[in-house]
């Protein structure tokens, strides 16, 4: 495409999910991915300055290796208006079943709007029970949960309590079921991992550490702003 | 293993995003509906199989084969391989999840020596012996090719076929041949074998015999039967403009090595660099031209999503239409945001031009190789390069504000003394000086040298194919005099490790009999072995030794020139009386003039194709 010197300047937001074998592609490699597939859309970008040019983008929360999501956001820069259908299939085309673009649209809000990330967290572990969800329920419920958090300046024990809104475990007959309303704050990102982490520790769930027989999975499904409205 | 299981795993490795497979453009077909299930194994991890442009493209190629279905398969990093071995997971394909054993052709891509191994415990790993005369008829056909299967003999006897030369139309052929004699019932391993063996650029090693004299030498290297080829003559594309276009290219998700288009250019080299093998195998010289480079980069841009095209080849500043070709690019890659970048350029035909069209590019600095550091070892080399050149270029380069010049050079050549080892301090500290002539405001911040000095390997097919490698002790010892006279700051120094180059010559230049240490190795947990953390030099010397062999046979032994070499029966297009006559002009320090000067006569004319320079 060619860049008219006075081109406008448009954001379009794109919702997409991210499943499957693609829980195992960093944050990082995801945005190296995403810079390849909008080139292949063919959509009018508008690019970054200086030294090494790349499509002007952002993406929301990031995701760590082995969360799944159906809940992830893209802004993306053009210097055109284009129909948000075409644009849309214009992405779908070019990624596979496993990540795709449910929504596409223009809008103002900011990503720092979004305030809460809902999870569910999926636990095939020895012992799942009515009574071991009751266990798990009043751990998250407790004042003080301290997990070690990795910092730029070390590893730092942190309360992780104020960073739950909610979390509610509960028994499906197979496996444990924890949904949960997590901080998704920048300044104070509360990654479910840590909370896994927390209670493989201090309730004893999933107690295997080679993971073979027992196992866990995350699923990101929904975001909000700070007074609980979806974040869109 | 469960979906939870094999997720497990994945979670508990490092790079989990190598196994995953789902890339955009990887090819599903159903299984049942396909005759030939190939195997497209590439011995090394996937972050390096897949920065392998040729290799995503013949895997796009072949699958245009609706009776196909190439799949690929890579070497586990360690930490999933002790997974697989503990929990019994088999070695698998990466877009079915399918064990080799479901496969009919299993094809190796052999890029490097040192990838023996790797191939090797992949074959492992998938639960075949290494030896493919203790393999049954049910096995997969296995396969190997590449660059280094030019001299297939340390491999010979763990592989059915190989293919010498050029893979993209041979590839096909084999596999066409496999889909017919299947579809007709005529097919068992062993008649595939013989069938195969009269295509061209087809080795089947099983069907020679090979014996040796008291003294270790080669006696004699023959087919078996009549209808086998006694010289196998390397398959080369004769049109490369004709080729396909990749359309669709398996776009991986993880960072890989190389996260661009690598556009190759042409074929061969024009200057004959005696010691440089590619400049021969790659002969005769085929260029693409502009208009097809220019098409296929777009149709690549535009299927891929990468922002960066390298132009490469041998020697790209000899391509007989470099500015025409950067013409074209420019005119849309500036647009689209692409930049273009030359990695290796001649010092004596490097421009203000090219460095004009070059400054469109992000690359922090540029790489030169003198490979020698005198004049007088230069010329005994053929590569034709004065330092006058080279102070031309490193100027023009820093004119244009590159402040990094890398300079590549090669220690243990052919007649080399320690003065020559100084030379290359010496021109490395001339080249800090060409900066210091430039004034002030004109020069760019902070100038860095980098010397790069590589062991010279005597390879097959080369002028220099019956030299003796230098003993370890003797390049280490000018590894260390070199050090001592580098004196400036602005000047870095690497080198690689004689070690490694040792067991490269041996691999490069072994017989049949080197194969026995190879599988030794592996057994003794040989792996990945291109990963310095990996190579284990005393690991080879104890393998050699437990095959019976003298790693001084193949290494620091000359060949003498009326023996029997273990290549011999391939047929490259260059003429042993042209190797031999260079190896003459060598030791006379009488130099070579380029194809595009002079025809030297090399033989590999005699290939036909639509080349370039040819009489």
């Amino acid at each position: 495409m060619v860049q008219v010197e006075n081109s406008g300047s448009y954001t379009i937001r794109f919702r997409f999910k991210k499943m499957g074998s693609l829980q195992y592609v960093s944050h990082l490699d995801l945005v190296r991915t995403m810079h390849k597939i909008v080139v292949r859309s063919r959509l009018p970008l508008k690019y970054t300055e200086g030294f090494n040019p790349k499509p002007k983008m952002v993406f929301a929360a990031p995701l760590s290796i082995g969360t799944e999501s159906l809940c992830e956001f893209l802004d993306l820069r053009l210097s055109e208006r284009v129909d948000e259908s075409v644009a849309l299939e214009a992405l779908n085309r070019n990624m596979t079943e496993e990540m795709q673009a449910v929504e596409a649209y223009y809008t103002d809000t900011k990503f720092t709007d979004l305030r809460w990330l809902s999870y569910t967290v999926s636990m095939k572990t020895a012992g799942a029970s009515d009574e071991l969800c009751e266990r798990i329920n009043a751990a998250l419920s407790s004042d003080v949960i301290e997990i070690e958090k990795k910092t730029k300046s070390g590893i730092k024990p942190v309360n992780i309590r104020p960073l739950i809104k909610s979390a509610d475990a509960f028994f499906d007959g197979e496996q444990i079921r924890i949904v949960c309303l997590l901080s998704a704050d920048p300044s104070e990102f509360l990654n479910p991992e840590y909370m896994v982490k927390y209670l493989r520790e201090s309730v004893g769930v999933l107690s295997d550490p080679c993971l073979i027989n027992e196992y866990y999975s995350i699923l990101r499904e929904e975001a909000y702003t700070a007074d609980m409205q979806k974040f869109r | 293993m469960t979906n939870n299981e094999i997720s497990s795993v994945l979670k508990s490795v490092t790079k989990p995003g190598r196994y995953i497979g789902g890339e955009y453009n990887a090819i599903k077909k159903d299984k049942a509906a396909v005759t030939c299930r190939f195997a497209f194994c590439f011995p090394d991890t996937y972050e390096i199989g897949m920065s392998n442009l040729g290799v995503r493209i013949l895997y796009e190629t072949l699958n245009r084969n609706p009776d196909v279905w190439c799949e690929r398969v890579y070497a586990p990093w360690t930490d999933m391989q002790e997974k697989m071995e503990e929990y019994s997971i088999p070695l698998a394909a990466v877009e079915s999840g399918d064990p080799l054993s479901e496969f009919g052709i299993v094809a190796f891509s052999l890029q490097y020596e040192l990838c023996y191994t790797a191939a090797l415990n992949m074959m492992k790993l998938a639960g075949y012996p290494l030896f493919a005369s203790e393999r049954d008829e049910d096995a997969p056909v296995f396969i190997a090719g590449g660059p280094c299967v030019y001299n297939p003999e340390p491999v010979a006897d763990f592989f059915d076929l190989i293919n010498i030369g050029e893979g993209e139309e041979v590839l096909s052929e084999i596999a066409e041949l496999y889909v017919k004699m299947k579809k007709d019932g005529s097919y068992t391993k062993t008649a595939f074998l013989r069938e195969a063996s009269h295509i061209e650029g087809v080795y089947i090693p099983s069907l020679y015999d090979v014996s040796y004299n008291e003294d270790g030498t080669i006696a004699a290297f023959a087919p078996k039967y009549p209808d086998v080829p006694a010289k196998i003559k390397k398959r080369i594309v004769a049109d490369l403009d004709k080729a396909p276009y990749p359309e669709k290219l398996v776009m991986p998700y993880i960072e890989t090595v190389h996260d661009r288009i690598v556009l190759e250019v042409y074929r061969g080299c024009i200057r004959g660099c005696r010691f440089c093998q590619a400049g021969m195998v790659y002969r005769p010289i085929r260029e693409k031209s502009p208009d097809t480079l220019c098409k296929l980069a777009k149709c690549l841009y535009e299927n891929t999503g990468y922002d960066e095209i390298s132009l490469i080849s041998l020697s790209i500043s000899d391509y007989s239409r470099l500015p025409e070709l950067t013409d074209k690019l420019l005119s849309w890659t500036d647009d689209e945001h692409v930049s273009l970048s030359l990695p290796s350029l001649r010092v004596d035909s490097f421009s203000d031009e090219l460095m004009k069209r070059v400054s469109s590019v992000r690359t922090g600095g540029l790489t030169f190789a003198p490979e020698a550091g005198t004049q007088r070892l230069r010329d005994v080399i053929n590569k034709n390069v004065t330092e006058d050149d080279l102070m031309r270029s490193v100027g023009i380069a820093f004119r244009g504000g590159k402040s990094g010049v890398k300079l590549y050079f090669m220690n243990g050549l052919p007649t080399e003394t320690l003065e020559d080892i100084e030379g290359i301090a010496d021109l490395a500290q001339k080249v800090v000086y060409e900066y210091y002539k430039l004034p002030k405001p004109e020069r760019p911040r902070g100038v860095s040298v980098t010397i790069s000095v590589a062991c010279f390997v005597p390879k097959p097919f080369t002028p220099f194919q019956w030299e003796a490698q230098d003993s370890y002790e003797s390049l280490v010892e000018k590894q260390r005099h070199l050090a001592e006279c580098i004196t400036d700051k602005k000047i870095r120094y690497t080198y690689h490790d004689a070690k490694v180059s040792r067991v490269e010559a041996i691999l490069a230049r072994g017989d049949r009999r080197v194969g026995k240490a190879i599988a030794r190795a592996v057994e003794l947990g040989a792996n990945l072995e291109a990963w310095d953390e990996f190579f284990d030099y005393d690991r080879w010397m104890q393998s050699f030794a437990d095959a019976g062999l003298d790693p001084d046979f193949y290494t620091t032994r000359g060949f003498g020139e009326d023996e029997i070499l273990p290549w011999d029966m391939i047929d490259i297009g260059v003429t042993k009386a042209f190797l031999l006559r260079e190896r003459k002009n060598a030791y006379a320090e009488k130099t070579t003039p380029s194809c595009a000067e002079q025809c030297s006569g090399c033989g590999a004319n005699k290939l036909g194709g639509k080349n370039r320079w040819c009489k």
